[in-house]
């Protein structure tokens, strides 16, 4: 028998209830934005704007918005809905984001547990991320990989026919090129993408490192990275123009587009573009890997995922993310990309996608080898500095242009130590 | 026991208390007037200062709530070797564009003071780097500056000044100068017809009289137009300093503070600390380190203002 407190307490939650509970049930937002960095590939933004929420919005009823960011302006944009607490919903996110916006984001294990038992598994080396505490911060879609974009008609006139395996036989091969005025551009100044995205490879393969896992010891003193400093000097005053030093992630493409160089690091949209707009110099343009160094072949992890933000009703937007990383929809999304986004799922590493153009599959290859900004350290804020302040760019670009490679390792060690909070 | 004056204890006779009656109050009403602009004032420059000040304060990591830390934002700053490269970077940046900005902002005034045909146009053309934004004469700045299809180069090579065209923005002195120029060519109008306006309040009575007296061009410019224009020019060159240890847009869309920093300004390198780094409360203390300079700046220029 319940005592009379009981019953009043059940009572009240029974009201309680009713007046809450339906409409609680029956609170779908009325509209809901997704907010993301315009990708290079039009179509890509087209298919997702034009053809894939005015489905959902169809099916829901939710009124579905698309907010797109110009180019190097999502971060930013991510840290006013954060700090804002208002505006998109859904929002796209990349690098170590979700480590940074662990806060402000919501838990999706839930959904990337569904996903990657239907699609998956996922590949391990995402998890590093977008797991923050064993908590998914974000779903992620897919890698902008960097790669070298090459002119194999220029190589074939050395003497290159197949691109090269190894650092020293590139650099062999450029010093031919140069000879004959087709330099190599490999950007070395404050970009956002195409710098990081063959120095830190570059690094790993010489075994250098930046920091240990524990994130406290700093490791980037090393004749590991001596070595790929030594390695990058020559490579640079032997192959490149003077320029690649001041330039920024435009720069290398509208070179290799103006046929000033012979081979860059970027992602596939130097070829994307060529097939649009150079049609004769996109016939003479394919894919390399990074090469390998003494101590392995690595590239660089950029993965495009899209994360929740507390504001938002999170019922609603896993729906959204489930609807939207569902195979029917995922799959043509994907196609529309161009495969200019490697996904993570292997459902997807033998998708009718990769056919099409077999030129980007080293894109999808790459993945086996790729790893996070700042690897092996951990994802956290400490890393966002280091990229923020181009620690490792800039210690490369100071050897380029001159300075010892003691010099340079010695201020990149100071500056991490600082970074890291290392002793 | 006080006693308050009669006149206060009730109303005056015959003038009852109204509303028109308080807002035809001197004081009342130019307070209403002024309101708009104070309450702009504070919501727009007083408060985000201030919560700059308050942010630089704490380590406030993106996303967190900030933790109060004192001065430990601006002490780590003082042991950074960077901090002081970009200090050392801004300083130069500053004084070379406004001389640059100064001298040739003067003499543009001098020579649309002339009378001579398509005077007008001529005005109306040079204030357009003005005028344009920054954004849109930067993205024509990265072509002329780009190595590859530089049109200086291009002349240069052609013209047989040189046999290869120079590096730009990829050479840390020449990026540097390439910025001053670049500088200097959109904030010279600004100088140019503020000193203009300046140069038509002088009356020509001064000039015939200085010519009566044998004064040369030189000394005329040296005795009668110096002078006169002086609170102008000090004025118009303290807002340009202002203005140029802000700058921002077209540092970061050129170089972006490279190659290796050697361009990189208070503002760029705030910006990368708060947002690409997620440190809210360093990148607070990075703007906020130019405040020292800009107030020693703001206490001369009022103090001038005062005197004149």
């Amino acid at each position: 028998m319940r005592t009379r407190r009981e019953f009043l307490a059940l009572s009240a939650g029974a009201v309680a209830a009713t007046a809450l509970g339906p409409r609680r049930a029956d609170a779908a937002p009325k509209a809901m934005t997704i907010v993301r960095e315009s990708s290079f590939i039009k179509a890509f933004d087209d298919y997702f704007a034009k053809t894939l929420l005015p489905e959902y919005e169809k099916l829901t009823g939710i009124k579905m918005s698309y907010e797109a960011v110009s180019v190097g302006g999502m971060l930013t944009r991510l840290t006013t809905i954060v700090e804002t607490k208002s505006g998109p919903e859904v929002a796209m996110t990349a690098i170590n984001w979700p480590h940074l916006f662990d806060a402000g984001l919501v838990d999706l294990t839930d959904v990337a547990t569904e996903i990657g038992k239907k699609l998956g598994p996922w590949h391990d080396n995402v998890l590093d991320a977008v797991v923050v505490n064993k908590r998914w911060k974000a779903l992620p879609w897919g890698n902008i990989g960097q790669l070298e974009a090459y002119r194999t008609d220029w190589f074939a006139e050395v003497g290159v026919k197949k691109f090269p395996d190894t650092w020293e036989d590139l650099l062999a091969a450029g010093r031919l090129l140069k000879k004959k005025g087709h330099p190599f551009g490999f950007e070395l100044g404050h970009g956002f993408g195409d710098n990081h995205g063959w120095l830190y490879p570059l690094l790993w393969s010489y075994g250098g490192r930046e920091v240990d896992k524990d994130g406290k010891t700093v490791l980037i003193d090393s004749p590991e990275t001596a070595k790929a400093v030594d390695f990058c000097r020559k490579f640079y005053q032997e192959t490149m123009l003077e320029d690649v030093l001041g330039w920024t992630d435009v720069n290398n493409n509208k070179a290799y587009l103006g046929e000033q160089i012979s081979c860059t690091n970027n992602a596939s949209s130097i070829l994307v573009v060529a097939k649009r707009d150079f049609p004769e110099i996109a016939k003479v343009t394919d894919h390399g890997m990074n090469p390998q160094g003494p101590k392995g072949r690595y590239h660089i992890i950029n993965a495009v995922s899209h994360a929740v933000v507390n504001h938002a009703d999170v019922a609603a937007s896993k729906a959204f993310l489930r609807w939207l990383y569902d195979d029917k929809q995922m799959s043509r999304w994907l196609a529309s990309g161009d495969a200019y986004y490697a996904p993570f799922l292997t459902a997807y590493d033998n998708h009718p996608m990769w056919n099409s153009e077999p030129r980007y599959l080293p894109y999808k290859e790459s993945l086996k080898t790729s790893r996070l900004h700042g690897w092996p350290g951990p994802a956290g804020h400490a890393l966002a500095e280091s990229v923020a302040k181009y620690v490792l760019v800039d210690m490369f670009a100071k050897a380029c242009r001159g300075d010892s490679t003691k010099d340079v390792i010695a201020t990149a060690a100071s500056q991490l130590k600082q970074i890291y909070k290392a002793k | 026991m006080a006693v308050r004056p009669a006149s206060l204890a009730r109303p005056v006779a015959g003038r009852p208390f109204t509303l028109q009656g308080v807002l035809e109050r001197e004081g009342v009403f130019s307070w209403l007037m002024l309101s708009p602009g104070v309450l702009f004032l504070l919501a727009f420059i007083a408060y985000p200062f201030f919560y700059g000040i308050f942010l630089s304060l704490e380590d406030r990591r993106v996303a967190t709530p900030g933790v109060f830390v004192g001065f430990a934002n601006f002490q780590t700053l003082l042991g950074d070797a960077v901090f002081w490269q970009i200090t050392r970077n801004t300083f130069v940046y500053v004084a070379a564009t406004t001389v640059l900005k100064l001298a040739g902002g003067l003499a543009m005034a001098l020579v649309m003071n002339q009378s001579f045909r398509g005077r007008n146009l001529a005005r109306a053309f040079l204030l357009l780097p003005f005028i344009v934004p920054t954004a849109l004469s930067t993205v024509a700045w990265m072509w002329i500056l780009d190595p590859t299809f530089s049109v200086v180069n291009w002349l240069l090579v052609n013209l047989g000044v040189v046999a290869k065209g120079y590096s730009f923005l990829g050479n840390a002195t020449l990026a540097m100068g390439s910025l001053i120029v670049v500088n200097t060519w959109r904030g010279m109008p600004f100088y140019g017809i503020t000193l203009l306006a300046g140069l038509q309040t002088i009356t020509p009575d001064l000039y015939e009289a200085a010519a009566i007296d044998g004064a040369t061009t030189a000394q005329r410019f040296r005795y009668v137009t110096l002078p006169i224009i002086k609170p102008v020019l000090i004025i118009v060159t303290m807002f340009s300093v202002i203005f140029t240890f802000g700058d921002f847009q077209l540092i970061y869309a050129l170089t972006h503070g490279g190659p290796a920093n050697a361009t990189h300004v208070f503002s760029t390198w705030a910006f990368d600390i708060g947002m690409s780094a997620g440190q809210l409360g360093m990148g607070a203390a990075v703007a906020l380190a130019i405040l020292p300079a800009l107030a020693v700046l703001i206490v001369a220029l009022t103090i001038y203002l005062r005197r004149e």
